[in-house]
């Protein structure tokens, strides 16, 4: 989980916008990553997403804000700020077709400044399962082979913030699962890991935060361990239960869904609260949170 | 940096529309030699292999040359935007900067590639007609094809590798024009049209006496050595667009959203 504040910020995302001649792609987006950290950026076709992440690896430049990678400026720190990143940008991610997996992979090691290039590449391609097709040329992989050498590609070097558009994109299941459990690996060895996805249910399980881009802007961030700490109760009278609640301090968030009463706080204080308003609690179960449903409620009301 | 132009170089050569050119430069020549129509043409009767190549640079740098040039230039950049790579590539810790002066580097190196296989099939094409001295002239030196009397093989030699080099540096400028609209356009056929519009524009530009000094255009037949040029003046200006348009590219490339 996530420990903003405490450590230093390996990716730092400060009201960056962009306009494409008058019209706003984006508008005043931020948020900091800390090492470890896995945040997912969510939101439909042309919210943005894409453009936010080509600014924040230096492909394109942000009309206003900045990003700061490691305390330094992606667009004006110079390209010594790049060491430290690993990405993916494009599905399937893009080789030359003419040249062997593992040659492509030599080239970038090449342009990394990586020493003892010879030994990391046979180990991420190992990792990535494709040495078997490490000396065929790339023209011939299948696009979840390119797709994982593009992972492998953006792991090369060791970087410190790992920045992935759609990495399961084009992938069968067995794929998905290795680029989840290398995601998972990265994060837990300190790497700060953003990547975009319309998969929620899938990155649920290990992301810390959700970023909600509708229509240029941030519309909400959605802290996973906060979410999982949600319950349903069913009580009585739950009209005058939810407004009770409402007015508790220690009580996060309380919604009315249907018949039951989602609450976001501490259970138990939440249930002696009720009981000693006058009400019975007929059932009190955790509330499994589904990134995705939220997702899209979230995106409807916006 | 050697390496990087190196490099650049041999992902140039693996382009479609650099290999179809170099194939063009090499076939030109040998066509040219078997054409029916010569003597009409050109009023030429060959009567030495030494007069191919001036042949073959007065047919290919009327057009073909520059065209193929402006094509390799733009799709040097081009290609890696079609093909996804120049993302991967700038993702790097890489100076756009020394990215994309290794692209104009190759893109600079593809004229005299283009040029050396012409006068390599030129000479080719030259051997059935013989390559020793000969009474007349190679059509780039004095004389024109009559020539000034008896020219010595050596002779003719030199003239023709000054033609050649001289025709290849009049197509930098094109080159550098033609990675510039690559980088401002990103795109292949934009910018190759973009380059060849401008040279078109230029040629229309001769009505205008006052500009006609200042015209890459006007020196494009540098090569022929015409009396009413001063070379050093020729090749500076030649050298001026090329930079000019090489640090336009560079600057544009700098703040460019790719």
């Amino acid at each position: 989980m996530s420990a903003n504040g405490r450590k230093k910020a390996y990716l730092a995302v400060e009201k960056v916008g962009k306009l494409y001649g008058r019209k706003p792609v984006l508008e005043g987006v931020s948020f900091t990553l800390s090492p470890g950290e896995v945040y997912a950026l969510a939101g439909p076709n042309g919210s943005g997403k894409t453009t936010l992440i080509r600014m924040i690896t230096g492909l394109a430049f942000p009309t206003s804000g900045r990003v700061l990678m490691l305390g330094k400026n992606i667009h004006e720190g110079g390209y010594a700020v790049r060491r430290h990143l690993g990405a993916v940008v494009e599905a399937p991610a893009a080789f030359y077709p003419y040249l062997t997996g593992r040659a492509n992979l030599e080239r970038l090691a090449w342009l990394s400044g990586l020493a003892g290039a010879a030994e990391r590449i046979r180990e991420v391609l190992f990792t990535l399962e494709l040495i078997t097709v490490a000396d065929q040329p790339v023209g011939g992989y299948s696009l979840g082979q390119r797709q994982r050498l593009g992972l492998a590609a953006a792991i090369l070097a060791k970087p410190k913030v790992l920045v992935l558009d759609e990495p399961t994109s084009g992938l069968d299941p067995d794929g998905i699962q290795k680029v989840h459990e290398i995601l998972r690996e990265q994060a837990a060895s300190g790497v700060t890991v953003l990547l975009s996805t319309h998969h929620l249910r899938e990155v649920s399980a290990y992301t810390d935060r959700v970023g909600i881009l509708g229509a240029g802007q941030l519309i909400d961030e959605v802290v996973m361990e906060g979410a999982s700490k949600r319950h349903r109760l069913r009580v009585s009278e739950p009209d005058r239960a939810l407004a009770v609640l409402q007015t508790l301090p220690f009580v996060e968030r309380a919604e009315r869904k249907g018949e039951v009463i989602v609450v976001r706080g501490p259970v138990d204080r939440v249930v002696k609260a009720l009981v000693d308003d006058g009400h019975n609690v007929y059932e009190v179960t955790a509330d499994y949170f589904d990134l995705y449903e939220y997702y899209r409620e979230r995106i409807r009301n916006a | 940096m050697l390496r990087f132009i190196g490099w650049e170089i041999v992902k140039m050569l693996h382009l479609r529309s650099v290999r179809l050119g170099l194939v063009a430069a090499f076939v030109l020549p040998i066509i040219w030699t078997l054409a029916p129509g010569l003597k009409q043409v050109y009023g030429l009767v060959l009567v030495s292999g030494w007069q191919v190549p001036s042949l073959a640079l007065l047919a290919g740098m009327e057009f073909l040359y520059p065209f193929l040039v402006a094509m390799a230039a733009a799709e040097v950049l081009g290609s890696e935007v079609s093909m996804g790579t120049l993302k991967p590539l700038l993702l790097r810790p890489l100076s756009r900067t020394r990215f994309i002066v290794a692209k104009l580097m190759a893109a600079l190196a593809y004229p005299f590639m283009v040029l050396g296989v012409s006068l390599f099939a030129s000479i080719l094409a030259g051997l059935p007609h013989g390559l020793g001295g000969f009474f007349g002239g190679t059509g780039l030196g004095g004389g024109g094809f009559a020539g000034e009397g008896f020219l010595s093989a050596g002779a003719a030699f030199t003239e023709v590798m000054q033609a050649y080099f001289l025709a290849a540096v009049t197509l930098l400028p094109i080159a550098a024009l033609s990675l510039m609209f690559a980088v401002w356009f990103t795109s292949t056929t934009a910018a190759a049209l973009g380059a060849i519009a401008t040279v078109l524009l230029m040629r229309l530009l001769i009505a205008f006496p006052a500009l006609k000094p200042l015209l890459l255009t006007t020196y494009l037949d540098l090569y022929l050595l015409p009396e009413d040029k001063a070379l050093g003046v020729s090749l500076l200006l030649l050298a001026i667009y090329t930079v000019v348009f090489g640090m336009l590219a560079v600057v544009l490339f700098e703040r460019k959203d790719v």
